[in-house]
């Protein structure tokens, strides 16, 4: 049974992840578990101090539970910087802090890194309103590039040409074709993708209710640190991961909200996306990363969530995912493995890590933590920092 | 000239907007200064808002503009309530009340809730928007902080047929310390007034060491205004100018709450994930009829419905609820 448990400080509950339904259970990596999360109250997505969060229940779990591959995330840069508008010292002083937090993992657990940033942010420029549409225009969850529009008229056709911030629209059949589908992806997109020029974005169904400071740019190239081959394209770390998983301890870190211009570690540019597609922040690109697969029409631009929102929806916990994806790095590997960070659901929908601790956050509100054991494995109880 | 929409009874006139800042005087009217102008429309479970005994299981679309009348120094939404009005109307949605009727048509949605901001500050708005709703058989309810005058209270009890009213202490000099409100009477009137002729949830969000003292006192008056009120205690998240306030004990409550339930016995504790303080009993068998899941503020969400026609499977027992169990992906009629 794939379990989720709960830390909303001073209380814990646990449940069945997949049904949501209360659940008793007790074992050696429940109880490890448990304590980490009762000692590690989650600080804030917009806090500093939740980098060091992320590096400080790693090392707990590592020392505790020993396992050969780590996924982490530092997301408080990219939820900082979209939200609030900083000065350029200030914001030097977040990746500075996300860095140094991701190499004390390093040096301190011994594992060998692949360190990832999401990509370049950049001042919103202008805002298109796609309300008025005839048509329903849905934005995906904290998507700032892309929009779907469906069943438009004529007239939505001509307004849409009109917005100066379009970059492109894109048919379904011209979507799934470019970008590799199947016939049956069909249900999923769109009859339109609508894509916004650089630093444009667009108002709509489920935008953000939150004044942006900064959006994701069309990051072509994202900045990867890694020692342990040569990678093109996104897609490539999954596989290099996997490879190196048989004779190393590898930890691949996700530095959110940095790109090729604030990537302050020697990196590589990684081609981020296909063709016209370029991935932002979010589970297209985190599940890219680890699954080694692109994700196009799994959770495609405009995906209207709530049809399938109703009393049976697996993981209700798991906000709009209703699977976990079984190539994700964690399911394929036999040996142990941990994914830590502050991106809320996406650490375990998108690792497939034995243990998933993650901040119970949603649209930033900080209700604690979550927990998900995707499987027990067996480890050696140690009487160490925790135990 | 003097606003009559809320308690504060403003005076506005010239560049006087009052409270709240949405409405201006002109030509010898109070106007609202921002008519149909939405912050935001997005698909939600009836249970996140919370609402638990109206429509359970339904689809609803949310709502809300912008601007408050009270200035909750926990607020979890102040950048929305708080902000300056005019310096966010780049972020709003123009959409007439027949557009945002179609937009609730065209996601499915079975009835429409006002949840974001208070919807005093957008009362002419709504009036038209819930004749619209109206016109295609959509019901509306709100979340409000209950300070409206009587006139203006009147105007809601036409414009909405759920509620979910905010009572955060039963204290003047709470309301006056942490909302700047000055008084709670109009808000005890409200409750009593909407009670009787509308369906009324009333919410609390519990302040550690501030107001938890007086759980008792509330649910006794609840209880004389309808001894069936659907009573939601939120476990407070603190946030704006409180967001260093340690949060409420779970476990210190829960003693509070049980003593509460024999005065209320529809008495609900959430607003934290995992509650095992979500589910409704049949009154008088215990059974338990409806399920539910706490999300925190990721939105409850009903997981079992065991009530036909309202009633305790067990023992026939009346469950009060307004309308019946709605399918998610039922169609709109």
């Amino acid at each position: 049974m794939e379990l989720g448990i709960f830390d909303v400080r001073e209380w814990q509950t646990m449940v069945n992840l997949s049904t949501g339904r209360k659940v008793e259970y007790d074992s050696p990596m429940v109880r490890l578990v448990k304590k980490v999360m009762a000692q590690h109250p989650y600080p804030g997505d917009f806090e500093m101090m939740g980098n060091q969060w992320v590096t400080d229940l790693a090392l707990e779990l590592v020392r505790n539970y020993d396992p050969g591959f780590v996924f982490l995330s530092y997301s408080q840069p990219y939820f900082a910087i979209r939200f609030n508008p900083m000065a350029p010292e200030k914001w030097q002083a977040l990746v500075d802090n996300a860095l140094t937090e991701a190499q004390r993992f390093i040096e301190e657990s011994g594992f060998i890194p692949i360190i990832v940033g999401s990509g370049d942010m950049i001042p919103v420029e202008g805002y298109m309103d796609v309300s008025g549409l005839d048509g329903l225009a849905v934005c995906s969850p904290w998507s700032a590039h892309y929009e779907g529009v469906f069943h438009p008229s004529e007239r939505d056709l001509e307004y849409v040409k009109s917005l100066s911030g379009l970059q492109r629209l894109v048919y379904r059949e011209e979507f799934i074709r470019e970008l590799g589908g199947k016939p049956s992806d069909k249900d999923r997109v769109p009859d339109w993708v609508l894509v916004a020029r650089e630093g444009f974005t667009f108002k709509g169904m489920q935008s953000s209710l939150r004044p942006l400071a900064r959006i994701p740019a069309h990051n072509q190239f994202i900045p990867v640190y890694s020692k342990l081959g040569p990678i093109k394209t996104i897609t490539d770390v999954s596989p290099l991961i996997e490879e190196n998983l048989k004779t190393h301890k590898v930890a691949l870190i996700m530095v959110e909200g940095i790109g090729v211009k604030d990537f302050t570690l020697p990196f590589t540019p990684v081609v981020n996306g296909f063709s016209w597609y370029t991935y932002e922040p979010g589970e297209s690109q985190f599940l890219a990363l680890t699954t080694g697969q692109h994700q196009f029409f799994n959770y495609p631009p405009g995906l209207q969530y709530w049809p399938d929102d109703n009393e049976n929806k697996p993981y209700p916990f798991s906000g709009y995912f209703n699977h976990l994806d079984e190539n994700a790095l964690g399911f394929r590997y036999n040996g142990r493995s941990i994914a830590v960070g502050n991106r809320s659901m996406l650490m375990h929908a998108t690792s497939g890590a034995d243990i998933a601790l993650e901040c119970f956050a949603r649209n930033l509100y900080n209700h604690g933590t979550m927990a998900a054991i995707l499987r027990e494995k067996e480890f050696k109880e140690v009487s160490r920092s925790l135990l | 000239m003097r606003c009559n929409y809320c308690e504060w009874r403003c005076e506005l006139s010239g560049s006087k907007y009052g409270i709240c800042k949405m409405y201006h005087e002109q030509d010898g009217e109070i106007q609202e200064r921002f008519p149909y102008q939405w912050s935001t429309y997005t698909v939600s479970h009836i249970e996140s808002f919370p609402f638990y005994h109206a429509y359970p299981g339904s689809k609803s679309l949310a709502i809300g503009t912008v601007g408050c009348n009270f200035d909750c120094q926990y607020c979890s939404n102040a950048f929305i309530a708080k902000g300056e009005p005019d310096t966010l109307l780049e972020h709003l949605f123009y959409l007439t009340p027949e557009k945002v009727v179609k937009l609730a048509l065209q996601t499915g949605c079975h009835n429409i809730v006002f949840n974001v901001n208070e919807p005093t500050v957008s009362i002419p708005s709504l009036l038209e928007l819930s004749r619209a709703a109206r016109q295609e058989g959509l019901a509306m309810g709100c979340l409000t902080n209950g300070y409206t005058t009587d006139e203006a209270t009147e105007l809601l009890a036409s414009a909405f047929s759920f509620f979910n009213i905010s009572l955060k202490s039963i204290s003047s000099d709470f309301y006056r310390k942490y909302t700047r409100a000055p008084n709670v009477e109009p808000i005890l009137r409200n409750i009593k007034r909407l009670a009787a002729n509308s369906h009324v949830e009333v919410v609390t969000p519990v302040v550690p060491n501030v107001n938890d003292h007086e759980l008792l006192e509330i649910a006794r008056f609840l209880s004389s205004a309808n001894p069936d009120m659907v009573w939601h205690v939120f476990r407070l998240l603190p946030e704006y100018k409180m967001k260093e306030l340690r949060y409420p004990s779970i476990e210190a409550l829960i003693p509070v709450l049980e003593e509460a339930r024999q005065l209320l016995p529809y008495t609900y504790f959430h607003n934290f994930v995992g509650s095992d303080w979500v589910n409704t009993e049949c009154t008088e068998c215990g059974t338990v009829v409806i399920e539910r899941l706490s999300l925190g503020c990721g939105g409850d969400r009903l997981i079992s419905f065991d009530c036909q026609d309202n009633s305790c499977p067990e023992c026939g027992h009346r469950i009060p609820m307004l309308g019946g169990k709605i399918e998610w992906n039922q169609e709109v009629v």
